[in-house]
């Protein structure tokens, strides 16, 4: 595709500094936080999602806030307390680890529903509420939840009306051979992350995140995007079809895709390449298709083949 | 059992069921023309394999089921009883084999023909099925029904007057239905029950809707000339002297009308007349119910030279009359003489003498005791004018009185007459006082009413059903011997002497010949019947009660000068000697009305000697034209870039630039190139660069998607990139 955003092209040289490989993960997380939205990464432990989201903060002299989700975590260990200061004679509101610019929210589906809806309701409303006491978070807000697939010992897997608030949820995967190669080679010398000289304040990640709105979308490719998660609807392995607010989600991250690809409007090609990301965790499929190892992304790409994409005129406006 | 329940939908039950209609449609035609009895037996084999396929019972229990139904019918139609036949059928079966063998087919015995048709059945059936659920394709099947069907019309008795609407309305309804059931299947998104019933809802309504447009437009006359009597003629059949059968050319035998009148071409005789006028051959007074006969035919017939026997009788000299000559060159030679009314004199070569039949005025000529007509002879008669005032004294009470006799004989009528027939002529004839208005109502009422002019889809009345009523009142359509029976036997009715006349219309104008007299050719086509009235004091008067025929010598009625008789038919418009005395009444309507239903005929002739002369030429034009169309079509990857890459040349308006990327887009499609329905427009140009290995492709493909998607076209884009464009076009064909 075209050259990359400047900005965001440091981004991405930076975090390649640390991990081998994964630049479209690293891309997509981009694409995600521009849109201001959140990521949900499902991986085993050990791939690198931490490394990644380290450096990514440390590129926009952010600071990172990890919450490790046990069981008995609670919605305070969160969202902050409330603590009498004899002093004042009076409560003093203590910030938990959500009032920061980055939050990794590691094994999310290990807590209890109550503090994962807590977490989730905050990422959703951008502001939590403790003790009566509304705090704004501060913006940009992003937050990388992941989840361990393979374990489902003593989970709460997170229902599917949550995951709605994810705007991308994909796959770190492991490296390749030659990658892993490198990542052994990296790991002998001095850990790159504590090099890592930030490219991008925040203040410049924001007016970026205030760019992406000003990305064109013609009504042809709303209409392309409509046409899509209405498909979803109606296909035959699938339950319960992408709703009008993951036809948003899709837009939103297309508009930043294009973005970042210094374009000043969406092509079919970026609602193609990220439809994928932003349906798959939007789709139940029915249990029998389930049975039969189809997976959502098999409906997705299926669709794409189906739906014709938009190449010409209904109207031609210059006559 | 999953997939099983799944057959059972409203949509596969529907199909079943429309095919079992379809497949009815091929057994109709076989029992009305092979007179089958037991077609109920049939269909119900028809039905229930359908049933059995539609619920998917297992084949051997369907094979069981069925076998043992084939057996009982035959059991019930051929044998009776179980035990004579177990015996007898098994030996019926070796010997036919034999016979199967030996091909002598004739000999088949009833059983196994039976035999062999349900076989067929079975056949066709699972053919069907096959058709239905694994093809999901009808087309194939409703053709060949539709040809059956059209076939059969065509070239037997049986009428597919209201098969073809039935089959063609069936077979658009299953298709539809299968055309879902194919989108179902491809598409694998619409199962739901909703977007089935919509799609069946709307179907027929389509196909109702299509069928009742159709069925009510008006429907050109066939351009074709009946193919049958052509054919007919070039197997060398054409021969109409021995020429009896059906209602082709002139027949002698009228005891029984009806069917189809198919006539032929062949010349009967040429005429050169001073006047046009209808040529009489025969008369009839006995209606039968079925038609005519004649009630003293057997009477010692009156020889005579020359001057006609005043047992012809045609009218009084009362009647103001001019007198004329034509002369007649008989081309077929049935024996007779074709003579107009008021015949006074025969003329032809010394030797000849003349039969008259009393009792059906024919005039049969011989010479020295053989049989056969001059080829040449003049004919010197009166040409009547007879006066609507005089007509219309002459039916009083006290006039008939001393021609009893004739009244009698020819206001005959069967017993067993429908009174109807009575009632409609009472009818029709209501407020008319004198015999002539009433005969003039009767004529002038075949006009009108719903009765159509047909030549060929004309039935024969069933045996206990009478012509006249079932030409009246049930179908209503036929050709000259419905309305001039119908006439006739209406008349009588009233008590008002009529007879029927047989003979031949004026014929086709050819040209004026060098004495002044016009000539005509008579064809078989032209064999006419119409009717005479006795007026006493007058005599006969000839009237017209056909559709689109006209006879000269017909009296007008003079208070309504359009009665619709005054038409002329077709081939007197042709004519360019228009007689004088030809009445000038007439209403442009009412002609183009008669003009559409008797245009056949006129058809018949032209489309026919065009065709004869310029035949090989117009099919060479045709087909040379046919073939570089599609020579230019076949190869139009070749050819059109170059008409674009021409026609955009001059144009430098940006807003060009998305027409030719179009144009482009399109071509590559011709040149095999497609693009997939997901594929986006930039990856299509990768494909398209790989492929003639160079980036102009997705050069113009950058440009296009900002005018499409951005909808910004920069100034100057169409100049900067016509050459990139016109040297891909260029590449395309290759």
């Amino acid at each position: 595709m075209n050259q990359l955003h400047p900005e965001i092209h440091r981004i991405l040289q930076n975090i390649e500094k640390v991990i081998a490989g994964k630049q479209e993960v690293a891309k997509l997380t981009l694409v995600a936080l521009l849109a201001e939205g959140h990521v949900l990464l499902e991986d085993v432990p050990g791939v690198g999602k931490t490394m990644m989201v380290r450096a990514l903060a440390k590129s926009m002299s952010a600071e990172l806030r990890r919450i490790q989700f046990t069981p008995d975590l609670l919605p305070s260990d969160i969202m902050g307390v409330s603590i009498y200061n004899p002093r004042d004679m009076d409560f003093q509101f203590h910030p938990g680890p959500i009032m920061g610019n980055i939050i990794l929210a590691d094994e999310i589906n290990r807590t209890s529903p109550k503090t994962q809806s807590a977490l989730l309701e905050s990422m959703e409303e951008n502001s939590i509420t403790v003790d009566g006491v509304t705090h704004v978070l501060e913006k940009p807000f992003f937050v990388m939840a992941t989840q361990n697939p393979i374990d489902y010992e003593g989970t709460y897997p997170l229902p599917e009306a949550q995951l709605d608030r994810f705007l991308l949820k994909m796959k770190m995967g492991y490296p390749t051979l030659e990658e892993e190669i490198d990542v052994l080679k990296r790991a002998q010398a001095v850990p790159p992350i504590e090099d890592l000289q930030p490219v991008v304040s925040l203040p410049e990640l924001r007016q970026l995140q205030l760019g992406i709105k000003n990305v064109y979308v013609d009504e042809s490719v709303r209409r392309y995007i409509a046409e899509l998660s209405a498909a979803t609807r109606s296909h035959k392995n699938v339950f319960l079809g992408v709703s009008p607010r993951g036809s948003i989600a899709l837009m939103k991250a297309s508009q930043a895709l294009a973005f970042m690809h210094n374009r000043d409007y969406v092509l079919p090609d970026d609602v193609q390449y990220l439809a994928p990301f932003v349906f798959a965790h939007r789709i139940i499929l029915k249990p029998e298709s389930r049975f039969e190892g189809i997976h959502t992304e098999n409906v997705i790409e299926q669709l794409i083949g189906l739906i014709s994409v938009p190449v010409q005129r209904h109207v031609a406006k210059y006559e | 059992m999953n997939q099983q329940r799944a057959k059972w939908t409203i949509d596969s039950f529907l199909l079943y069921v429309l095919s079992f209609f379809l497949l009815w449609e091929w057994l109709r035609p076989v029992e009305q023309l092979a007179g089958i009895n037991w077609i109920g037996l049939f269909l119900g084999f028809i039905g229930g394999s359908l049933l059995l396929a539609f619920l998917g019972v297992p084949r051997p229990v369907s094979v069981v089921l069925k076998g043992a139904y084939i057996l009982f019918c035959i059991q019930f139609i051929h044998y009776g009883s179980f035990s004579g036949m177990m015996n007898l059928f098994l030996s019926h079966i070796i010997e036919n084999i034999e016979l199967i063998l030996k091909g002598q087919w004739a000999e088949l015995s009833n059983s196994i023909r039976t035999l062999l048709f349900f076989s067929l059945l079975w056949i066709t059936v699972y053919l069907i099925h096959y058709w239905l659920m694994t093809r999901r394709n009808i087309l194939f099947f409703f053709f060949a029904t539709i040809v059956f069907i059209t076939i059969l019309d065509t070239f037997s008795p049986y009428s597919a007057h209201t098969a073809i609407i039935r089959s063609v309305v069936i077979g658009f309804a299953m298709m539809g239905l299968l055309a879902l059931r194919r989108l179902t299947n491809a598409e694998t998104i619409l199962k739901q029950n909703r977007i089935k019933l919509k799609w069946m809802v709307s179907l027929a309504v389509f196909v109702a809707g299509s069928a009742a447009i159709a069925f009510a437009a008006p429907k050109a006359n066939p351009i074709w000339p009946n193919p049958v009597p052509f054919m007919e003629s070039l197997g060398g059949s054409g021969n109409t002297l021995t020429d009896e059968t059906g209602g082709s050319g002139f027949r002698s035998d009228d005891s029984e009308l009806g069917g189809p009148f198919l006539p032929d071409t062949a010349v009967v005789f040429t005429a050169e007349v001073e006047e046009e006028h209808y040529w009489k051959v025969d008369t009839r007074d006995e209606y039968t119910g079925k038609g005519w006969v004649s009630s003293r035919s057997d009477e010692q017939p009156l020889t005579f030279r020359r001057h006609v026997p005043p047992s012809l009788f045609s009218f009084t000299d009362e009647v103001p009359s001019e007198e004329r000559t034509s002369i007649v060159h008989n081309e077929a030679n049935y024996g007779h003489i074709q003579y107009p009314h008021g015949l006074e004199r025969i003329e032809a070569a010394s030797s000849y003498q003349y039969a008259l039949n009393k009792g059906t005025d024919k005039i049969t000529a011989f010479n020295e005791d053989e049989q056969g007509a001059p080829v040449s002879y003049s004919v010197q008669y009166k040409h009547p004018s007879f006066q609507s005032e005089e007509l219309q004294n002459s039916s009083s009470e006290e006039a008939v009185r001393p021609f009893q006799g004739i009244a009698n004989r020819y206001t005959q009528l069967p017993e067993n007459i429908p009174p109807e027939i009575k009632e409609l002529a009472l009818d029709i004839t209501e407020g008319q006082e004198t015999w002539f208005d009433k005969a003039k109502a009767i004529e002038s009422y075949f006009s009108s009413s719903g009765f159509t002019y047909e030549q060929v889809d004309v039935p024969v009345p069933s045996e206990d059903e009478d012509y006249v009523a079932q030409f009246l009142f049930d179908t209503k359509r036929g050709y000259c011997d419905n309305f001039s029976t119908s006439m006739a036997v209406m008349l009588r009715t009233l008590d008002i002497p009529a007879r029927w006349v047989k003979g031949y219309t004026e014929g086709t104008y050819l040209e004026t010949t060098e004495s002044g007299k016009q000539l005509y050719q008579i064809t078989s086509e032209n064999a006419h019947s119409w009717v005479e009235v006795y007026f006493p004091d007058i005599g006969w008067v000839p009237f017209e009660p056909t559709q689109g025929f006209t006879n000269a010598d017909v009296p007008e009625l003079e208070e309504t000068p359009q009665t619709p008789v005054n038409e002329q038919t077709p081939e007197n418009t042709e004519t360019p000697a228009e007689t004088p005395e030809q009445p000038a009444a007439e209403e442009p309507t009412q002609a183009e009305e008669s003009l559409g239903e008797d245009s056949t005929e006129a058809a018949e002739v032209t489309t026919e000697s065009f065709l004869k002369t310029n035949g090989k030429l117009i099919a060479f034009i045709a087909g040379a034209v046919l073939f570089l169309t599609a020579l230019c079509y076949r190869y139009r990857r070749k050819w059109l870039p170059f008409y674009y890459i021409f026609m955009f040349k001059q144009k430098k308006e940006d807003h060009y630039f998305p027409e030719a990327y179009l144009v482009l887009l399109a071509q590559l499609d011709r040149s095999g190139l497609k693009r997939k329905t997901g594929q986006t427009l930039s990856e299509y140009a990768k494909e398209i660069d790989t492929r003639f290995s160079s980036s102009i492709m997705s050069h113009l493909t950058a440009h296009y998607e900002q005018y499409l998607y951005r909808d910004r076209l920069p100034k100057d884009t169409w100049n900067l990139v016509k050459n990139e464009w016109e040297s891909l076009m260029k590449k395309t064909p290759s």
